[in-house]
């Protein structure tokens, strides 16, 4: 091993260790929710035990959500999350936790992370404490004799300088154990809590399909009466001033000033108004469909820009409007902060979903910022029922990922 | 000059009837939808038509659809479209006949009066007159198989400039050159889109159409 080969090695292992010493935490957290799990389902005849299922419930699902999401930074591949949302009265928040198949596997999750992540990151914590204790044991044998541990006692000085021998293997053990441990632990965990493939099924769909269908004829109705209302008298408005610029002709300089001004301002509405207009439902998607509009995306991006897109059906406005955002937006931002050279667009779907990923060559290491552009369209994908995932490890590749229920 | 305008909205029917008439340009029916904007077509024969592309009862294309009808039946029959967005295509569609006499707007324009009457007298006199906004996004989205590849750039900005409907003079006077140059340009850009040789105001039509088309 080289020089360079052991300091890179030591940075992945301390990774690797921080990343354990989380599972530790997460582990005992894990394990006195199992518990709790226990206590509720033992006294359900009494109804206390239901009370709890929804508190219990979204405190498991922030577990879990944290450990999908470390898991899928340490992995560099996604762990997908569906969870029925949790809403209204308690009897039906209870009904909806207890009907959600996520929520078994996510308290099988707890078992198993909480036994299995608090025993990897004990060892993984453990592993340089014992190389530091073996290594010192000369340095303190004498003051403490008979304690260590080594597993035997010390009371020679060959005991003792035996230590240094040992405490070397501690060392290699601590350098080459968690990088391995911390990729098994995560797997462990994207295993257990990404969604079996018949939930992704069984899931909502008919009534995801009716409530989407809704949300379409109100976002036509906005567009309409934003269009037909509001900018016909915008209009309006606009060529009285025009005439009335006309008349003014011969007034004083200070009316017309005046009048030129108004025009102006009203000129300036109606275009901001075409702009909201276009958010709402972008006439490039009625006019090319999804994958021409995201073509047109991908051509006037400055990065390099690849397109796969899957053939499938017309899908809801709604659903369209929001990968057609989120494709502008995530190529927008890699162009401004990536440095990447090239990109990739993919659209496909998967069971009910629309899959929508932009990849990119760049340094990696991005991050949402709250209010940012990201978290504008993980807004709009969360009212869809969907989601946004962003896969940033340092050195890249970035991806960001959206996954939105789309009826099919 | 007479027109018939159809635009479903009462106030702004009314401005623009208002406008019209200050312009010593007659208004000879005013309606609100597509089947009496035919009708009237019909009962007045009118010199052009203004018209909104979103009519009742869907409030999609059916002004649209009722200009290219009147001018199948009446072939050549000037029309000006009003539009509250830009949609490429339905230029398009206008021009399709080759026949000129076809102008496709942002509604908002009417708000510039002059420019916009002087808009409305192109186009009722044959001419062809596009949005400048439409000439901006066909410019973003070209591909790369466009015919216009083989043009220059200053052969682009004539073609883009006879789209917005500017005479050769007029072409001239925004690029301030020559009454001459503009005419080689304008040689260069038929021959290059393949146009077959005849009376030059329907090439020019072909040529912006070519353009929308591309």
């Amino acid at each position: 091993m080289s020089v360079v080969d052991v300091r890179t090695r030591f940075l992945a292992s301390c990774r690797a260790t921080r990343y354990l010493v989380t599972d530790l935490g997460l582990g005992l957290l894990a394990l006195i929710t199992f518990a709790a799990v226990t206590a509720a389902a033992a006294l359900t005849p009494t109804g206390v035990g239901l009370a709890a299922v929804p508190p219990l419930t979204s405190w498991t699902r922030r577990l879990a959500s944290r450990q999908r999401r470390r898991a899928a930074a340490l992995l560099g591949t996604p762990v997908p999350e569906r969870y029925q949302p949790l809403e209204g009265a308690l009897s039906r928040r209870v009904r909806t936790a207890l009907s959600d198949p996520a929520a078994y596997r996510d308290v099988a999750w707890l078992f198993v992370h909480g036994v299995a992540g608090t025993a990897a990151g004990y060892l993984a914590l453990a592993l340089p404490l014992f190389a530091v204790n073996a290594f010192t044991v000369p340095l303190w044998w004498q003051a403490v004799p008979g304690t260590s541990l080594l597993g035997y006692s010390i009371d020679s000085w060959p005991a003792a300088l035996s230590g240094i021998v040992i405490g070397l293997g501690y060392a290699l053990l601590s350098l080459l154990v968690p990088v391995p441990l911390a990729k098994a632990t995560a797997r462990l965990s994207r295993v257990l809590l990404r969604p079996p493939k018949q939930a992704q099924l069984a899931a909502v769909s008919a009534a995801r399909a009716a409530a989407l269908e809704a949300h379409e004829l109100e976002l036509k109705r906005i567009e309409r009466d934003l269009h037909d209302e509001t900018q016909n008298r915008l209009v309006a408005v606009l060529m009285n001033l025009g005439m009335l610029e006309r008349a003014l002709a011969e007034a004083p300089e200070p009316a017309q000033r005046l009048a030129v001004r108004a025009h102006e301002a009203a000129s300036d509405a109606l275009t901001n108004l075409r702009k909201v207009v276009r958010t709402i439902h972008p006439p490039v998607l009625t006019e090319r469909g999804l994958d021409g509009a995201i073509a047109a995306l991908a051509a006037s991006s400055p990065v390099s820009c690849a397109i796969a897109v899957d053939d499938f059906p017309r899908l809801p406005a709604a659903v369209e409007t929001a990968a057609y955002f989120a494709v502008a937006e995530a190529l927008t931002n890699l162009a401004k902060h990536s440095g990447a050279t090239s990109a990739q667009v993919r659209l496909r779907t998967e069971t009910e979903f629309l899959v929508v990923e932009v990849e990119d060559d760049g340094r990696g290491g991005a991050g949402a910022r709250p209010g940012g552009g990201l978290a504008g369209i993980d807004r709009r994908v969360a009212a869809l029922g969907g989601r946004t995932m962003l896969i940033s490890p340092p050195g890249g590749p970035t991806v960001v990922r959206v996954e939105l229920p789309c009826g099919l | 000059m007479r027109v018939v305008i159809a635009e479903d909205d009462a106030l702004l029917r009314e401005g623009l009837a208002m406008l019209l008439a200050s312009e010593d340009i007659e208004v000879a029916a005013a309606v609100d939808n597509a089947a009496d904007l035919l009708g009237a077509l019909a009962a007045h024969a009118p010199d052009a038509l203004l018209v909104d592309v979103r009519l009742p009862p869907d409030f999609r294309d059916e002004g649209l659809r009722a200009a290219v009808e009147a001018r199948t039946r009446v072939p050549g029959l000037p029309v000006l479209v009003l539009s509250s967005y830009v949609e490429d295509s339905s230029a398009a569609e206008l021009l399709q006949d080759g026949a000129g006499g076809v102008g496709y707007l942002l509604k908002q324009r009417v708000g510039k009066v002059n420019e916009f009457v002087d808009a409305l007298r192109r186009v009722a006199g044959g001419g062809t007159v596009i949005d400048p906004e439409v000439i901006a996004q066909l410019l973003v989205r070209r591909r790369a198989n466009d015919p216009l590849h083989r043009l220059t750039p200053r052969e682009r900005e004539v073609l883009g400039l006879m789209a917005e409907g500017h005479s050769n003079t007029g072409i001239a006077e925004r690029l301030v050159i020559s009454d001459g140059a503009v005419n080689k340009y304008i040689r260069n850009i038929f021959s290059k889109l393949d146009l077959p040789p005849s009376e030059s105001g329907h090439r020019r039509v072909l040529a912006v159409l070519a353009y929308l088309k591309a």
